[in-house]
């Protein structure tokens, strides 16, 4: 409705290219501002306004019940950078991610490259792949609770083991693990897969026609041309697996598994706030953790950006 | 030309409008929906933590209740156990949405800002209700008495017990002439009763399941066991940690040779235990709360208190009990029929006890039809010599201090710690956790962070 009030209330002004510029901005965000701004509203709503809130709360020592906090500065923080428990989760945390993410990497891709070339039922082999993504995590740690179970679980059984794979700690977190690459590996390998039927068949071709080997192949067309997609993966996994929590608690009953072993670092916030019912200590962690996090994210952009200069 | 686009603009706008007045219509109808749904009655709102078996002995006893009182609506709710209960319970106290009764566990009352997120009991009513100091075990009474008030009022204690098949056991020559298990007085008994035990047990089958790698029980058992010893925790200041790591050392080590000498399997711990159990393992040690689960499997089975193995008899305990969350108007038909609901509970304990729960009631003790019921009847002692955790902030089910110290020993139990160097270490943490500040008054044990 301004917009044609404007245009016709100044049709006589010859308008600069400046002008023109500004009400077509004006027009991008009334037609595009009010699409976006739903999203907008809920997102200040559930992530801007919380995390302002999280950072104003972790400089005081305010507890579940909301009343009587006080501005204690950085005594949160300095409490935290000494606290052994904030680096044994944050190790659990490293430890996971440090073997989830080449595993589901190298496994999705695999498993991506057997979809896309087998001949008989393709649909049979990505649905396989592919569902148990679709599992809640619930679901999924309670499935592989039973499986690990040492006395009637199927992998003892099938592998003939006598492993307590939940409750050693030596074995805890590897369960977690290995249910978190079942249960996550599908996403990947959609990704991979996507990713190989877009490889273009005419460079396969040429290459064949220029002698060049399976091998050849594999090497000098499909991996390279996966390259993106393959950082894409390992961004995705590294701040997905950081944040690894649900599964874990799941399969240890909500504790933290043998001896501590399997508890994550969103697990001890979640156990600062809400068991010890410190909300300010527990909000100075989970900042630490977001700077971690953030940095993590900031520092694999940084790199892509200098391999996409080296590709040009 | 402006036309289509202001109506489509419109459009959006009255349909965005219409869906955030629908959402708000939806918030003041979840506030309203219960101002609806009373009608003359008094409506008393009750949380509870109870599934499964509890879950429906408690709900027969409501309908009991509702059925002797049609002058009172209650509306029961039932949350997940655990943490989530006790933060859900803490934000309706603090923003004053409480409901009339709540439930907690006996040990988290004293670190649940008892005056601020809960309110006294008024105890002259509770008496017109027919509930009354005297009907109750002391030490129970005591534990809920925080300043002179009382906060809390016990339903039950539930206590740690030793699970035995009688089946087996015959085959070992271990049963007494009463059919129960043959009373074992030192750790040298016990452990003499477990190799007999394993001759007679089927293989594959470990002979005692007790939750080696479970925070929460190897830590119940350490209570237990250090309280046979006579071990103490801090002064009655709170000043001081008077724990003893000599005899927690002797604890360990008693727990720790369980694994070592074979009668625990590492791979079976947590509920596996329990499921080698109703398959032929002769032992396993395990809350009350699994009498209705061995009684649904059909077991030739007994249950006594932890043995006595340091001299004594002592059995961990908890206790679930009746708390009002804080409401800034506290009082009226609601909180009576509140203390009403809750001494009628209490009272009619018979069926909490189909559970495996001790009524915390004493008179239901004392009935004809309690002392029949069978295992309950074998362990019902328990109530007179109960092991628990200091009365203190940090304490409780669940709470900090088991999150704190049980891994410690279940480190030593598995062997990844010498008991010993377990022994100290709890020690340390619980010195740490004496001088920490209780969140929610910002005041240590020892300068009064609610000590009765």
């Amino acid at each position: 409705m301004t917009t044609s009030a404007q245009t016709v209330l100044a049709p006589a002004r010859a308008r600069t290219a400046a002008e023109s510029v500004t009400v077509r901005r004006r027009q991008g965000f009334q037609h595009g501002g009010w699409f976006v701004a739903p999203f907008l509203v809920l997102f200040a709503l559930f992530v801007i306004w919380p995390l302002l809130r999280g950072l104003y709360l972790s400089f005081t020592d305010a507890n579940i019940s909301g009343e009587g906090a006080s501005f204690v500065g950085l005594d949160n923080y300095r409490e935290a950078l000494n606290d052994p428990l904030v680096w044994d989760s944050l190790g659990h945390s490293a430890y996971f991610t440090l073997l989830v993410v080449p595993c589901i990497t190298v496994m999705a891709f695999l498993l991506a490259m057997l979809a896309h070339h087998i001949e008989r039922g393709k649909w049979l082999w990505r649905l396989c792949f592919f569902m148990p993504f679709l599992l809640p995590s619930t679901v999924a740690g309670n499935l592989w609770q039973w499986l690990f179970n040492p006395g009637t679980g199927m992998i003892n059984h099938v592998f003939g083991l006598e492993t307590p794979w939940l409750t050693d700690k030596s074995y805890a977190m590897l369960a977690v693990v290995i249910t978190t690459l079942w249960w996550t590996v599908g996403f990947s390998f959609l990704l991979y897969l996507a990713a190989l039927q877009g490889i273009p068949g005419h460079l396969y071709e040429a290459a064949k026609l220029d002698g060049a080997n399976a091998w050849h192949r594999m090497a000098h067309i499909t991996l390279p041309m996966l390259r993106n997609v393959t950082g894409l993966v390992i961004a995705l996994q590294i701040l997905a697996s950081l944040q690894v929590f649900d599964q874990a608690v799941v399969m240890m009953d909500f504790g933290p598994g043998p001896e501590g072993s399997t508890r994550t670092f969103v697990q001890y916030t979640l156990e600062e706030g809400f068991t010890s019912y410190r909300v300010g200590y527990a909000s100075a962690i989970s900042i630490i953790f977001f700077v971690l996090i953030a940095a993590v994210a900031l520092a694999r952009m940084w790199l892509l950006r200098n391999r996409e200069e080296d590709g040009r | 030309m402006g036309r289509p686009g202001l109506n489509r603009r419109q459009l959006l706008a009255a349909a965005g409008g219409l869906a955030v007045a629908g959402s708000f219509g939806f918030a003041a109808l979840g506030t309203g929906a219960d101002a609806l749904a009373t009608d003359a009655r008094t409506r008393v709102r009750y949380w509870n933590l109870f599934s499964g078996g509890d879950g429906a002995n408690m709900i027969a006893m409501l309908d009991a209740f509702r059925q002797d009182n049609p002058g009172i609506a209650v509306k029961d709710s039932t949350l997940q156990w655990g943490s989530p209960f006790y933060t859900k319970l803490a934000m309706a106290a603090a923003g004053n949405r409480a409901p009339d009764l709540g439930v907690m566990h006996l040990g988290r009352v004293t670190g649940f800002s008892p005056g601020r997120l809960l309110d006294p009991w008024d105890v002259d009513l509770l008496a017109k209700y027919g509930v009354r100091e005297r009907d109750f075990n002391p030490a129970l009474w005591r534990r809920a008495v925080i300043d002179g008030k009382l906060y809390a009022l016990p339903l039950d204690i539930h206590v740690q017990l030793c699970f035995y098949r009688k089946d087996v056991l015959r085959k070992a020559g271990l049963l007494g002439a009463d059919g129960r298990m043959v009373p074992v007085t030192s750790p040298g008994e016990w452990f003499e009763l477990l190799k007999e035990a394993r001759k007679a047990t089927k293989k594959g089958l470990q002979t005692l399941g007790f939750w080696h790698n479970d925070q929460n029980f190897q830590w119940w058992f350490f209570v237990a066991f250090y309280t046979q010893l006579g071990g103490t925790w801090f002064d009655d200041a709170r000043t001081e940690v008077t724990f003893d790591t000599g005899k927690a050392t002797q604890v360990l080590e008693f727990l720790r040779r369980h694994i070592t000498d074979g009668y625990a399997h590492p791979g079976f711990g947590g509920q596996a235990g329990a499921e080698q159990f109703v398959n032929g393992s002769p032992f396993v040690w395990e809350g009350n709360w699994s009498v209705p689960v061995f009684e649904s499997a059909k077991l030739d089975y007994g249950a006594a208190p932890l043995p006595p193995v340091f001299g004594r008899q002592a059995t961990h305990a908890e206790s679930h009990a009746f708390v009002l969350p804080h409401q800034a108007e506290r009082g009226g038909d609601a909180n009576d029929a509140a203390h009403r609901l809750a001494a009628y509970v209490v009272r009619h304990a018979r069926q909490w006890s189909a559970g495996g729960h001790i009524p915390a009631y004493t008179p239901t003790l004392a009935t004809e039809a309690y002392r029949k019921l069978s295992p309950q009847n074998e362990y019902v002692t328990a109530m007179d010599h109960q092991a628990t955790e200091p009365k203190v902030w940090f304490a409780g089910s669940t709470g900090i201090l088991a999150q704190r110290v049980g891994p410690v020993v279940v480190s030593s139990t598995m062997g990844s710690a010498r008991p010993e160097a377990a022994a100290r270490r709890m020690k340390s943490t619980l010195a740490e956790l004496l001088a920490s500040k209780n969140p929610m008054d910002g005041r240590t044990a020892a300068q009064g962070g609610a000590v009765a």
